[in-house]
């Protein structure tokens, strides 16, 4: 996908993504002029295919499928150094936000399946429980995500350190902040939110 | 009876498109006191103004109504045209229905009955239009330089040439500006200093010039070819007449250490100074605050060794009245540093670079004056730090430039050549030393610059990377360069022994008060401000001021002296005549009603109202009136709004008249 | 805020100081408690979401910290928080709702209220530096931690973007320096203090963390320094948690003990060092406090 030939016309830049994009974040994506003083600035840049700065160029070329189909939005890890150096005063770390949220809401399988999973967890806890159940958070991601082994020795370590609770009660206004995400998917499901 | 001639014009589509031009003509015809009605394509145009002037001729037209663009663009035009047919020019007023109308409407219906009303307006106005006469004032055919840059150099110089005699105030002991400070100029690497000293030394010299140095403009009164300014002559405590320009005192001055601002501070200097060895006037200068004798009384080493006796601890500032006819802006520019801003500037500093408190962190002149033979350290290349000869330089562009985020949105144009130009004599000077520059574009559009430009990247192997640096830090005794290569898509890492910041072009401190003290204009970066970004490049609105040089935009030297000449060739056109002819829109004090109580002079923004005494034959004085000096006047109309007794009249805008056009509508 | 000259705010834990930041908890709540601040737990708090929230879905991040801020309205207009990533959710949930109308109303019909964004919401860095003042607090120092080496870690989230925290300098920000130099300590100069340390790619990423949160160990180490405070629950995992790993990987020791800056200005304030939760710490600092004389 990364290597393909650009064929570009009016049909094959998709504006309205881009526009959809820029809602989003609050901030203009063709104000980049490409300088790369966020791929220079940022921690994650190595482990990305696509450096932030291309990631924003291709997204001034409407070629987002070529985004999403990366893991290299996944690998943001919304440090904001982009944002408060970039000299056009670009929101690149609400424009990665936004990207995500585009992503996740596709549904689309993108090749970076840890992070998206990691994120999933987080916020099932929250539903369930109100407050992060870490213990929980790092079990279920290991099986789900096939490392039974990771950071294994980590963990007795930290219970004897009183670091990992065993038991999460729920919070008593549990059922407040269930409402709260039922509330944001009936607004999506009526189209009233993005 | 007056017989008004209406002409409305097209604009080719800018008028016609929304507004139905036929039509308004038609309605004009019938207002009384139109004689003839009609409509054309371009009335700016030759056949338009042939059609003007015939009409007027046929027609025995009296006033012209002509209904076109903004009378900011052609009222000029139509004036000149109507008093070639015979008509005082100021019996010809211009009807706004394209800026006013066209421009901002878009139903067609409204927009048409606008225009119409528009011209009724005008027609009514001008039919209350009285003839005037041309003003005229005499000019003093003397100018102002304010700097002696290369622009200011160069624009007094041509000035003088012509047999005008010039007088160039200069802010620094000395002149030369920044150019003195380079070491080689691009595009051909001249020896700045090689180039630029044989024309100080001419102004210096020239019959017809006037030289203040160490000096500022305090004062400026007046008007075009007539100011009266004052300059204040800093105390230099050398007397200029006895000096010879031996330079024993400097040397014997006991105080060395004080940080040399020409040398940007990484060199030293005495008490007793003069800035750089090639100075003009050769004449030190003692810096009264870093002075030993000016802090404790004690010292006097210089005045004891000087043979002539020309120290002078006493000497005082001296104000000095200069009238002049023009006045030509050249006070150039200052970069912009890094460090830490106020709270509440508008500009922020590079924390990501180190507020400017890593020393191998320098900016372009520093580094000019590293490579300059007559710098700090003799034209080698050595790192401010430790002394010793970088191996690895990166350059870095753009900074503070084309930076939303930093409050300078504008490109400094010319640190893409100096860059290249500093690769090269890094290149010549340290041969196993390598250049990085880290740039977004190359902005090298001049006569052969792409050359030199490319010169430095083909046979100076200075390494170009498109991509900027994030962030730039202290590691051990290295700076550590976080930059990213954009074409390659990764990020890129270097140990640098110096770095170079190719730091924004911004005005000279201060710039915004002498605009005040002049009454220009100017943007909101404190650049001077052009009366027409394209048609009027070197004139400022203000009549009788022109602008040359940096302190006007960003400029490299070919175009801030090609600028300089073109001021000069301004000024030179104005005292090509005796006497300067003003425009007699002017107001006019009814002496009969005015009570004398001068609220008009308090607004007044020009300082065009007098007072006038109104005697009987016998001398005996009956009171004191308000008099307008036509040559001052602006027209802007203040004192007629602020009159309380309705005494003061503008030409052309009278109260009669502004009724008249409201009960036109 | 203040009541007879007496500083009180609703106090925001988070998720992490409940559970594997507990020490932060009750360091921050002894030595507020020693300053004499009033801390009052916000009843029934949860989750802002932190990163992940924002980073999927925004109007849920929106919702949760406007709730909170809700909550939090009810027991005091200053809202306290220690945790740098809560910190940075709950100002940029007050900096977004108050320009963008558009989100507001949606936030508003999520929690199905008001969203209360004007109170003030303070790190508990600046109500010590600020709120309270450095002299204040260099008068409350019974043992100053004289001799010790600090390098302060501020890490990504307490300072960036500077439009949205309004904490300090985001390039060269002192607060945690003049926090630490009041209770007597030695702050050193060092390279890394604001580069990121993998925040919560610890979990599906630890490759990533262990990586970046070795450049910080290294060039805390070369600068000469005795230990590390933060101020945030994720950087103190990387730090110490993952310390020994990162030891292992890069065949290399540290052994850095990482403090909670309230750890280090309680131990400064004379409290205990059971207390302040010293021996939760996974790189143990005993040895070192003892050696600095400071235990």
């Amino acid at each position: 996908m990364k290597k393909k030939k650009m064929l570009l016309s009016s049909k094959t830049m998709d504006v309205d993504f881009v526009r959809k994009v820029e809602e989003l974040s609050g901030t203009s994506v063709r104000r980049c002029f490409q300088c790369g003083k966020c791929s220079a600035g940022c921690p994650m840049a190595t482990f990305m295919e696509h450096p932030p700065n291309r990631i924003v160029r291709l997204l001034q070329l409407g070629q987002w499928q070529r985004i999403l189909a990366g893991r290299s939005i996944w690998y943001c890890v919304s440090c904001e150094t982009c944002s408060t150096r970039c000299p056009n005063k670009v929101d690149l770390a609400a424009i990665m936000d936004a990207l995500r949220k585009l992503s996740w809401d596709k549904k689309e399988p993108s090749k970076e399946h840890y992070v998206q999973l990691a994120n999933r967890l987080f916020l099932e806890n929250i539903e369930t429980y109100g407050r992060q159940f870490e213990m929980r958070l790092a079990a279920v991601f290991n099986i789900k995500s096939g490392q039974f082994l990771k950071d294994l020795m980590l963990g007795p370590k930290l219970l004897c350190k009183g670091k990992l609770k065993m038991h999460q009660d729920k919070n008593r206004n549990i059922h407040e902040i269930e409402k709260i995400f039922q509330r944001i998917r009936e607004m999506r499901s009526k189209g009233e939110a993005e | 009876m007056s017989r008004i001639g209406v002409f409305i014009c097209h604009c080719g589509e800018n008028i016609s498109r929304t507004v139905d031009v036929e039509k308004v003509a038609a309605n004009a015809a019938h207002i009384p006191g139109v004689a003839f009605s009609t409509d054309y394509k371009y009335m700016c145009s030759d056949p338009g103004q042939t059609l003007l002037k015939k009409t007027i001729r046929e027609e025995k037209l009296t006033h012209v109504v002509v209904a076109a663009c903004s009378p900011r663009m052609h009222e000029k035009t139509f004036r000149k045209a109507v008093e070639s047919a015979g008509i005082n020019p100021f019996l010809c007023e211009m009807a706004n229905i394209r800026e006013h109308c066209s421009w901002v409407h878009e139903d067609r219906d409204e927009a048409t009955q606008k225009a119409s009303e528009i011209v009724a307006m005008l027609v009514e106005r001008v039919k209350r239009n009285r003839s005037l006469p041309t003003i005229t004032v005499p000019v003093t055919k003397r100018s102002l330089v304010i700097g002696g840059g290369i622009a200011g150099i160069q624009a007094a110089l041509d000035i003088a040439d012509a047999g005008h005699e010039v007088i160039l105030v200069e802010r620094e002991p000395s002149i030369g500006g920044h150019m003195a400070q380079l070491s080689e100029t691009f595009p051909t690497l001249d020896c700045s200093q090689c180039i630029m000293t044989p024309k100080m030394v001419d102004v210096a010299n020239h019959p017809k010039i006037k030289l203040y140095t160490y000096s500022e403009v305090e004062q400026v009164e007046g008007y075009i070819g007539n100011f009266q300014i004052t300059i204040r002559k800093k105390a230099r405590s050398v007397d200029e007449d006895k000096c010879t320009g031996c330079g024993i005192c400097t040397t014997k001055c006991p105080q060395k250490k004080i940080p040399n601002k020409f040398d940007q501070n990484l060199g030293m200097r005495s008490a007793i100074y003069v800035p750089f060895p090639q100075a003009v006037p050769n004449t030190p200068v003692i810096d009264r605050e870093n002075c030993t004798m000016f802090k404790t009384g004690k010292c006097g080493v210089c005045q004891k060794v000087c043979g002539p006796g020309a120290i002078d601890y006493d000497q005082q500032d001296q104000l000095i009245v200069e009238p002049v006819g023009a006045i030509v802006v050249a006070t150039g520019f200052d970069l912009y540093t890094i460090d830490k801003k106020p709270e509440g500037s508008p500009y922020t500093g590079y924390g990501e670079f180190g507020y400017g408190t890593i020393p191998d962190v320098i900016d372009g002149l520093t580094f000019e004056r590293l490579a300059s033979a007559s710098g700090p350290t003799g034209g080698k290349i050595l790192r401010p730090s430790d002394g010793r000869e970088p191996k690895e330089v990166v350059f870095v562009q753009c900074v503070g430039s084309r930076s939303r985020e930093k409050g300078i949105s504008y490109c400094s144009k010319i640190c893409c050549m100096y860059t290249a130009k500093q690769t090269m004599l890094y290149h010549h000077k340290v041969h196993d030393g390598q250049a990085y520059v880290f740039f977004m574009d190359a902005r090298v559009p001049g006569k052969n610059y792409d050359e030199f430009w490319r010169r430095s990247i083909e046979d100076e192997e200075a390494v170009y990377i498109r991509g900027m640096v994030s962030r730039i830090y202290q590691k051990d005794d290295k700076v550590v360069v976080m930059g990213s290569d954009i074409s390659v898509g990764v990020q890129v890492e270097i140990e640098a022994d110096l770095v170079v910041l190719a730091t924004a072009v911004m005005p000279q401190p201060g710039a915004d008060l002498l605009a005040q003290k002049l009454g220009i204009s100017y943007d909101k970066y404190n650049f001077y401000s052009e009366a027409h970004a394209k048609l009027r490049p070197v004139e400022c609105a203000t009549a009788g001021i022109f602008l040359a040089g940096a302190c006007q935009g960003p400029k490299d030297i070919p175009d801030s002296v090609a600028q300089a000449s073109a001021a000069a060739a301004k000024v030179m056109t104005m005292f090509a005549k005796d006497q300067l002819e003003r425009e007699p829109i002017v107001a006019k004090v009814r002496e009969n009603t005015c009570v004398g109580c001068f609220a008009c002079k308090k607004v007044c923004p020009y300082g065009a109202i007098e007072e006038k005494e109104i005697r009987d034959r016998q001398g005996n004085l009956i009171r004191v009136v308000a008099y307008v000096n036509p040559g001052v006047c602006a027209g802007c109309g203040t004192c007629q709004a602020t009159c309380p007794s309705k005494s003061i009249e503008l030409e052309g805008y009278t109260d009669e008249q502004i009724i008249a056009m409201i009960e036109a509508l | 805020m203040t009541q007879d000259n007496h500083l009180n705010y609703a106090y925001y834990p988070g998720c992490s100081l409940h559970a594997s930041a507990s020490e932060y908890d009750r360091s921050t709540r002894e030595l507020f408690n020693a300053l004499g601040i009033g801390l009052e737990e916000v009843p029934d708090w949860f989750c802002c979401g932190a990163t992940p929230a924002h980073n999927v879905d925004e109007l849920l991040s929106l919702s949760l910290c406007a709730k909170n801020l809700d909550l939090a309205k009810q027991v005091n207009n200053d809202m306290a928080v220690a945790c740098a990533s809560c910190f940075s959710r709950m100002k940029f949930t007050q900096h977004i709702l108050n320009e963008n109308q558009k989100k507001r109303r949606l936030v508003e019909k999520a929690i199905d209220g008001p969203a209360h964004i004007d109170g003030n919401v303070k790190h508990i860095l600046e109500i010590m530096a600020r709120d309270l003042g450095l002299e204040r607090l260099a008068s409350a120092v019974k043992k100053p931690l004289s001799g010790l080496k600090v390098a302060c870690y501020y890490g990504c989230l307490l300072t960036r973007p500077p439009e949205v925290s309004k904490l300090d300098d985001c390039e060269a920000p002192s607060i945690m320096e003049d926090i630490i130099s009041a209770a007597g300590a030695e702050t050193v100069q060092w390279t890394h203090r604001m580069e990121c340390c993998g925040a919560n790619f610890t979990l599906s990423r630890p490759g990533i963390v262990v990586q970046l949160t070795n450049a910080v160990l290294n060039s805390a180490k070369r600068a000469g320094a005795d230990c590390i405070i933060v101020a945030c629950p994720l950087c103190h995992g990387n730090l110490d948690m993952r310390q020994e790993e990162i030891e292992g990987v890069y065949n290399t020791s540290y052994a850095l003990p990482v403090f909670y800056i309230t750890q280090l200005v309680g131990l400064a304030a004379g409290l205990p060092a059971e207390k302040l939760g010293l021996d939760s710490l996974m790189v143990d600092p005993l040895p070192m406090l003892k050696k600095k004389g400071l235990l």
